[in-house]
């Protein structure tokens, strides 16, 4: 065996310029295997950071009949699950904060959640430093306890040790640290498979949770995330038969809050589906492609080992003669494929450590634990064993050719035209066929993709994104302890942000479109009735300031904009989108006309006063919902977004901007200042991602097999040298020449485009659930990518046509 | 250039110099050669004299260094690739030593190739070429494929390309080198007889035996003609 490995290196040596061509096919090819591979073993094969994740599950109520499908729970609903629900070893409730920390420079906004204590021992992940929160400690009084981040202890304290049982001051309260979670650990995590549901924020601080007194009253008010460990051999199935018991207990116990039908109810949602399904779609259409780039990679090695097979015809032959045996030849040349397809395995996985490096860079902020995606010991063993496989498999055709000399013809000196290099012929032109179908069908989905993400780029959101800088700024209750203070800020800021140079129009909102958070709530229509039989409308809810629309551009239908008049004690109004009247207004005007929206103040009714343009709220796919708007001045809010439109960058108004709140508070800091047209960027990042990647493996699919059918007419025009020749002597042009060749060229083509349409019919509704506004048979996109093909194709025939022109006619009289 | 007395073929001067590196290797010295329409030509001479060079030249594979050659009173030295493979195509017929059939047509099919070049209509083709396969006794095999003929049918049909075209003059080089020595003599037989019928023919051998068939021997030696015999 090493004598054969010997003698493979040797000849990569010997002919370096085919080496180089094979290695770096299969290192494409294997390269774009082991990326893909890493990212789909870390994101949906490896479980996640937790204990026993299978047991792990997410808990979400619903309420039918209003289609609320996944909404979070209140805290007196948590403690009736746990008390009475015996499916889940532990129960435990969250709910993501933010936190200004203050700091002597500049005051930082951090992410985080508040926990019960259970969380950490539910989910099994032991702090580096100190511990995690006794159960007493959450408790309303006492919940002044921390845990950090590792990340954090890192950054703010430079790890010392200290920081343990000492005070940090966030939102202006001492918080005592009393343990530290390591870097690797992250909770909650984002999800993607509920719409509406998303916890985005990487959380650094984790504060003991207590319910307040005035939380534990309201059954309704519903803001906590619930997880649940299953107990031991309890599938979910069954926590779900219990909870369907339990929820029936709460209906009979409340009707005043769930209504007497089964409307209201809650499911069990396993986590890592929650975490990574969204992303499951993409991710196996990802490694199908790569799939179909390995087989044209190796159909490319197999044409050029069978090239090489053709050309040693003779080598063989004599190898025979002196007494080879044929499992000896075949030994021989699958070594040498083998030995190829190791090399280009490592150059493939350099290629992929490069490529993995890549899409970390551009989706880490948006694709959940991208962050944890590397090669490791079980990619690196798959890749190897692809590599091997590839050797064997594609290295065996010619290999078995190899071994099967035609003695007689071979060993004739100038012997040319055996059967064997005929059945290799057809073989090679086989697989330039198979080759060019492969690349059709990927290209064909790679169009469809592409045609369906520029589509929904070009989707209208609603509002015009452009120019407009976003920042998030959030009062703590101990500086801003009622409506008064928090009004007087957020209108002291928009009128200092206002009179920045440059600023055309600012605007407050609680939710900013398309940035995955979401608020809904109930309201009643005057007139209307409101019981079992006609429960209460639930729509999107947002409260925002008088120049909100104007900051965004969100169109005026009819009626007014909030205006300065809209005062904490003028009469209450509302705003409502075109979807909204539409729905419940479909034959007549809504304005005037009166609802009573959450918290309203007494008397309770609001009036509608404008109607305005609907927004794509959830994501550019999603549809429009019906919305209904507050202002600001009549509910005020701890928490804000700044919506700033700009004449100039506005990215260049960040510094303007946090100066203009420390004025105001110097304690107070801006996070996640962004513009909203990365915002509307990034709701789209795992899809674009897709698209970068499938359009990429389409390229080296197309590359691919351009190289595989460049390379079959290159050898069979050096095949056909002598032919050409004879034909040139006997009054051939050199566009008869051309014409021969591309003709054949043209068949390879042509019989691949028509498999290959075969292929993309059958295989484009694998990607129809990804696919927006485009037909997974879209006429446009497949005669393009076919035209392309053909083109790339053609012009890669062209190249070794044009050589053939060359030849000299003096060959036929076997000279030259 | 036609002098009035039926030349078909006028080499005036006509040297061929070989640049290998930076060795110069004179194939062919001023070669002055006079073929008239009608006439069988031998070429002969020792290995490496440069009969297949010359060859070459009266086929116009190839063009010489120096020196004029016209063909048909038409001067042809310094034609360029295209205008060469048309007069190639009409005014000359090769016969190769080793046939030079394509393994992938059919006999028809290889007679037909050079017509197919010239542009004519199938129709003809198909009167030009069974004409031609007829007159060298291989029209019952016109369907067959090269390999399933003998050395000397296979020569027969590459006999039949080249005289489908009714080209001016027929180039034969070494057109028994392949064959053995019984399908050697009916080869030169089938020349002597298209000789008969009016055809022109030049053909290069390197065996006396053979140049005996021809009405005119031309021996080369170092690239210069030295001798030019009519056979009596």
């Amino acid at each position: 065996m090493l004598q054969e490995i010997r003698h493979a290196l040797r000849l990569l040596f010997k002919n370096p310029l085919f080496a180089l061509v094979a290695i770096l096919t299969l290192a494409l090819g294997i390269g774009a295997t082991t990326a893909v591979f890493t990212l789909v073993d870390a994101l949906l094969i490896k479980p996640l950071p937790y204990e026993k994740p299978s047991e792990l599950v997410l808990l979400f109520e619903h309420f039918k009949q209003q289609h609320l499908d996944a909404i979070p729970i209140s805290p007196p609903e948590f403690l009736d699950y746990k008390s009475q629900l015996h499916s889940f070893s532990k129960l435990a409730a969250f709910t993501p904060a933010t936190y200004n920390l203050a700091q002597a420079d500049r005051p930082e906004r951090v992410f985080g959640a508040t926990v019960s204590a259970e969380l950490f021992p539910l989910l099994g992940v032991q702090p580096i430093r100190g511990r995690t929160f006794r159960p007493e400690e959450c408790a309303t009084g006492r919940d002044d306890v921390v845990v950090i981040s590792e990340r954090l202890w890192q950054r703010k304290f430079d790890r010392d040790p200290k920081v343990l049982g000492s005070k940090i001051t966030a939102d202006g309260r001492a918080l005592t640290v009393v343990g530290i979670m390591p870097a690797s650990f992250e909770f909650p995590l984002p999800l993607f498979n509920i719409t509406g549901a998303q916890f985005g924020e990487q959380a650094d601080i984790w504060q003991a949770l207590g319910f307040t007194d005035t939380e534990m009253k309201n059954r309704g008010s519903r803001s906590y995330g619930a997880i649940g460990r299953l107990a031991p051999n309890v599938a979910p199935q069954q926590a779900q038969a219990e909870i369907e018991t339990v929820v029936r207990g709460m209906r009979a116990r409340f009707p005043g809050n769930y209504g007497k039908t089964d409307s209201f109810g809650m499911t069990v949602y396993p986590l890592k589906e929650q975490v990574i399904g969204g992303m499951k779609p993409l991710l196996l259409i990802l490694l199908g492609a790569v799939a179909l780039v390995l087989l044209i990679a190796c159909a490319n090695l197999a044409t050029m080992l069978l090239a090489r097979a053709t050309a040693r015809e003779r080598e063989m032959a004599i190898r025979v003669a002196v007494g080879a045996s044929r499992g000896r030849l075949l030994r021989q040349g699958l070594t040498e494929s083998v030995v190829l397809s190791i090399c280009g395995a490592a150059v493939g996985t350099l290629l992929a450590i490069w490529a993995i490096a890549l899409v970390k860079t551009i989706g880490t902020q948006t694709i959940p634990r991208l962050g944890e995606v590397q090669i490791d010991g079980t990619v690196l063993l798959v890749t190897l064993a692809v590599a091997v496989a590839t050797g064997l498999i594609f290295g065996l055709v010619p290999a078995l050719a190899s071994g099967k000399p035609d003695l007689t013809e071979a060993l004739k000196e100038g012997g040319r035209g055996s059967t064997s290099s005929r059945r290799h012929n057809q073989l090679r032109n086989a697989l330039v066929i198979g080759e060019v179908a492969l690349a059709l069908v990927l290209l064909t989905c790679a169009g469809l993709l592409l045609k369906s993400f520029v589509r929904l780029e070009n989707v209208s959101p609603g509002f015009n994104p452009k120019n407009v800088l976003t920042a998030e700024i959030s009062l703590p209750a101990l500086s801003y302890p009622d409506n008064k203070s928090q009004s007087n800020f957020f209108a002291e800021l928009e009128r200092r942000v206002t009179n920045l140079p440059g600023v055309t129009q600012v605007g407050l909102t609680t939710i900013l479109p398309m940035s995955g958070v979401n608020s809904d709530a109930s309201f009643m229509i005057e007139g209307r009735p409101n019981d079992d039989a006609h429960p209460g409308p639930d729509e999107e809810d947002r409260i925002v300031s008088p120049n909100y629309f104007r900051a965004l551009e969100i169109p005026l239908v009819q009626g007014r904009f909030f205006n300065a008049a809209d005062k904490l004690d003028a009469p209450s109004v509302v705003i409502i989108n075109q979807a909204l009247a539409q729905r419940y207004w479909p034959n007549e005007s809504p304005i005037g006309k009166r609802i009573q929206v959450p918290f309203s103040k007494s008397p309770p009714w609001s009036t509608i006063v404008g109607i305005v343009g609907d927004m794509h709220h959830r994501g550019l796919d999603q549809p429009v919902l019906p919305e209904y708007y507050i202002p600001v001045a009549q509910i005020p809010y701890s928490s804000t977004i700044l919506n700033v439109r700009s004449a100039q960058d506005p990215l260049s108004l960040t510094s303007a901007i946090r100066r203009e709140v420390q004025a105001i508070d110097p304690a107070l800091p801006i996070a996640h200042v962004r513009t909203l047209e990365q915002v509307i960027a990034d709701s789209v990042a795992p899809r674009r991602l897709a698209v970068l990647l499938l359009a990429a493996f389409a390229g080296i699919a197309l590359i691919l097999a351009s190289v595989g059918i460049y390379g079959v007419m290159s050898f069979l025009v050096v095949q056909r040298t002598h032919e050409i020749g004879v034909r040139m002597a006997l009054g051939a042009q050199r566009r008869d020449v051309l014409r021969l060749v591309i003709s054949q060229a043209a068949f390879l083509i042509g019989a691949g485009t028509i498999l290959g349409l075969i292929a993309a019919l059958l295989s484009t509704s694998v990607i129809h659930s990804v696919l927006y506004n485009v037909s997974t048979l879209d006429l446009s996109t497949f005669v393009l990518v076919t035209l392309t093909l053909a083109l790339v194709a053609l012009v890669a025939s062209y190249i070794p046509a044009r050589r053939a022109t060359r030849a000299d006619p003096m060959l036929a009289l076997g000279r030259g | 250039m036609n002098n009035g007395n039926n030349t078909l073929i006028h080499l005036d001067g006509v040297t061929k110099v070989f640049l290998t590196d930076e060795v110069e290797t004179h194939a062919l010295s001023g070669i002055h050669l006079n073929i008239r329409t009608g006439e069988y030509v031998a070429i002969a001479g020792p290995s490496g004299c440069g009969k297949s060079t010359l060859l070459s030249i009266l086929g116009l594979l190839d063009t010489p260094s120096d020196g004029s050659y016209s063909l048909k009173g038409g001067e042809v030295a310094k034609l360029t690739f295209p205008e060469r493979a048309r007069i190639r195509n009409r005014e000359i017929g090769f016969i190769f030593q080793s046939f030079n059939l394509i393994g992938d047509l059919t006999v028809f099919e290889n007679v037909e190739l050079p017509l197919t070049y010239r542009g004519m209509p199938s129709s003809e083709r198909k009167v030009f070429a069974n004409e031609a396969l007829e007159r060298v006794g291989m029209g019952h095999r016109a369907k067959h494929l090269p390999s399933q003929l003998s050395g000397g049918q296979q020569q027969r049909v590459a006999v039949a390309r080249a005289l489908a075209g009714k080209p001016a003059i027929l180039l034969a080089d070494e057109p028994t080198g392949n064959l053995d020595s019984r399908n050697g003599e009916a080869v030169m037989d089938l020349l002597k007889e298209l000789h008969a019928g009016g055809a022109t023919i030049c053909m290069v051998t390197h065996d006396d035996r053979f140049a005996g068939h021809a009405d005119r021997t031309i021996h080369l030696f170092d690239g210069r003609v030295v001798e030019d015999k009519i056979a009596a």
